[in-house]
């Protein structure tokens, strides 16, 4: 008897919806709610909590006090010095990373794979210890404590993500359009201005969100290769938090996760299959 | 495949060049100089970096491997029965659910976890709230090795049972079919039939997850105390920054290389292949 029989032969069992299965996933959903929300949520009560005496459920004095401090000040700064940096490193990340990835998913890369391994070794490796010495490389040539600094080392991390993506949206674009036109008589470079360029648009933007939001979030690089002079919010939020201005940290913390969540709103709804490509590829 | 002229092919190099000397100068470089560095003190060529870190850091790299550990294990513990549940049954919003932590930054999960697990945090206060604890109670573990865990798993998860999903829905249907044929229950299903035919997926999710958790560095350190053992990204930090000893530094470094080397090769056969 092989697994079709057993499947025909046996009533459908798994189609049947039972209460306690209604019940069951009401729970499940529930206390996963409670457990992903529940960290979060605390931040949101702690960023208006003007005076919080524990054990009060909710602060004794609620305000806006710590969030019209975005509007003035260091943490504007580093908000506005992040982003800057961001789409630097994004722009850089895609007109680098274009071009390899394009190559590498025709396979017209010399040493292809190993090529390809290089962008892998930022995820392999531990980032902090190769950062730290990149910090004593960048000292010599007066690159910490600048921009371009902090750009270059977030091009490094940027990049992974980048090329990775874009192989497997180039890789996803058949190859046969391209043929056609070499066939015609096009040229390589005409070919990939032509069609894959174009047809790779929507694939290219999905990646170059991926690199803004990683810029943005990177803490590590910036922390030992920029600060103390080039403070982007992730390093503001953790300098507030050293000085235990709980408040303070959490509306960073709030500004700092609001790009991530829309990313995941517009992604739920646009960039789906681009990027459980990309995680499926990780 | 079409002929390529040469002038192209050159061309096709040439464009290959800037995306690789970026990761050349920004990782390969620093990641060799932090080897050649580590062998290095006053001039010599030496162990004794080596030695200071046996001295001073060895009960941290036990306890990073033990943080490490307990982290992987309480993610996957949740993970695969999630994600083995998300395969089984279609249900859209606690996917969506599963995906927040995917997109929110390590810093911040660092800062809320600290609210969230701090001896008079949030988790706490509610429990307080509903009576379940006293005024006088705290929480043991916010600083401790169990929290990191925590934190670790709460980032880690999502992204876990985003790669365990995809390896169960390769699972071809007729042997769930043929395990509900025999009465199997939704666990059974996951534990006799996607787990052993997802296995290969699994290790590779595993390890990704062990090398990130070794090598981490953010949420520590907003969560740490400053006492106790640490774990080993927060002792290279401190060496580097305040003490500016470089060597001992690396040797820290590469001692973290050699505790994700296995997973990282692991990791990278797999992947590149």
């Amino acid at each position: 008897m092989n697994a079709h029989t057993v499947a025909v032969l046996a009533p459908a069992k798994s189609h049947r919806l039972s209460l306690l299965g209604v019940a069951g996933r009401a729970a499940l959903a529930a206390a996963l709610f409670g457990v992903i929300v529940g960290p979060l949520a605390g931040l949101v009560v702690w960023s208006v909590a003007e005076r919080w005496h524990w054990p009060a459920l909710i602060p004794q004095e609620v305000g806006l006090k710590y969030w019209a401090r975005i509007t003035r000040g260091d943490l504007f700064g580093a908000l506005t010095r992040g982003v800057t940096i961001a789409v630097i490193t994004t722009v850089l990340a895609l007109i680098t990373a274009v071009p390899v990835s394009y190559a590498a998913a025709r396979r017209r890369l010399p040493l292809g794979p190993l090529v390809l391994m290089l962008f892998l070794l930022p995820q392999a490796f531990p980032q902090l210890p190769v950062f730290a010495s990149a910090a004593v490389l960048f000292y010599r040539w007066n690159l910490a404590g600048t921009v371009p600094g902090v750009v270059l080392i977030h091009l490094v991390g940027g990049l992974v993500y980048a090329v990775w993506t874009m192989t497997a949206v180039f890789r996803a674009i058949g190859e046969d359009l391209e043929e056609a036109a070499i066939n015609l008589g096009a040229s390589l470079t005409r070919t990939f201005f032509h069609i894959a360029l174009p047809l790779a648009t929507p694939g290219i933007v999905a990646s170059g969100i991926l690199v803004f939001i990683y810029s943005l979030d990177e803490f590590t690089g910036t922390l030992l290769v920029g600060a103390p002079y080039v403070t982007t919010l992730p390093v503001y939020m953790y300098t507030a938090s050293l000085g235990y201005e709980m408040q303070i940290a959490s509306v960073t913390a709030l500004v700092l996760m609001a790009p991530g969540l829309i990313l995941l709103l517009l992604m739920e709804r646009f960039l789906r299959a681009e990027y459980l490509a990309f995680f499926g590829r990780l | 495949m079409p002929r390529v002229r040469p002038v192209e092919q050159l061309l096709w190099w040439m464009a290959a060049v800037p995306a690789t000397a970026v990761i050349l100068v920004g990782f390969g470089v620093p990641l060799l100089q932090s080897l050649t560095a580590s062998l290095v003190r006053e001039g010599h060529l030496t162990l004794a970096n080596y030695a200071l870190v046996y001295r001073l850091y060895g009960q941290d790299v036990a306890y990073t491997v033990l943080v490490a550990t307990a982290g992987l294990t309480l993610t996957f513990g949740a993970g695969i029965p999630l994600a083995g549940y998300l395969r089984l049954h279609h249900a859209g919003a606690i996917e969506f659910l599963l995906k927040v932590p995917l997109f929110v930054p390590f810093v911040v999960v660092g800062h809320a976890m600290r609210i969230f697990l701090a001896p008079r945090g949030t988790l706490l206060t509610v429990l307080h709230a509903m009576g379940l604890v006293s005024a006088d109670a705290s929480l043991g573990f916010g600083h401790g090795w169990l929290g990191l865990a925590v934190a670790l798993a709460w980032k880690h998860l999502a992204l876990i049972v985003l790669l365990l999903m995809g390896a169960f829905r390769a699972v071809d249907e007729s042997y769930l079919e043929a395990a509900r044929g025999f009465g199997a229950s939704t666990l059974r299903q996951i534990w006799a039939v996607l787990v052993p035919m997802a296995a290969p997926s699994i290790a590779l999710a595993a390890v990704l997850a062990l090398t990130s958790m070794l090598a981490s560095f953010s949420i520590p350190l907003m969560m740490s105390r400053g006492s106790g053992p640490q774990m080993l990204m927060i002792d290279l930090y401190y060496r580097f920054g305040q003490h500016g000893d470089f060597g001992v530094a690396s040797a820290i470094g590469v001692v973290s290389y050699l505790l994700a080397s296995g997973a990282a090769y692991y990791y990278l056969r797999a992947v590149s292949r």
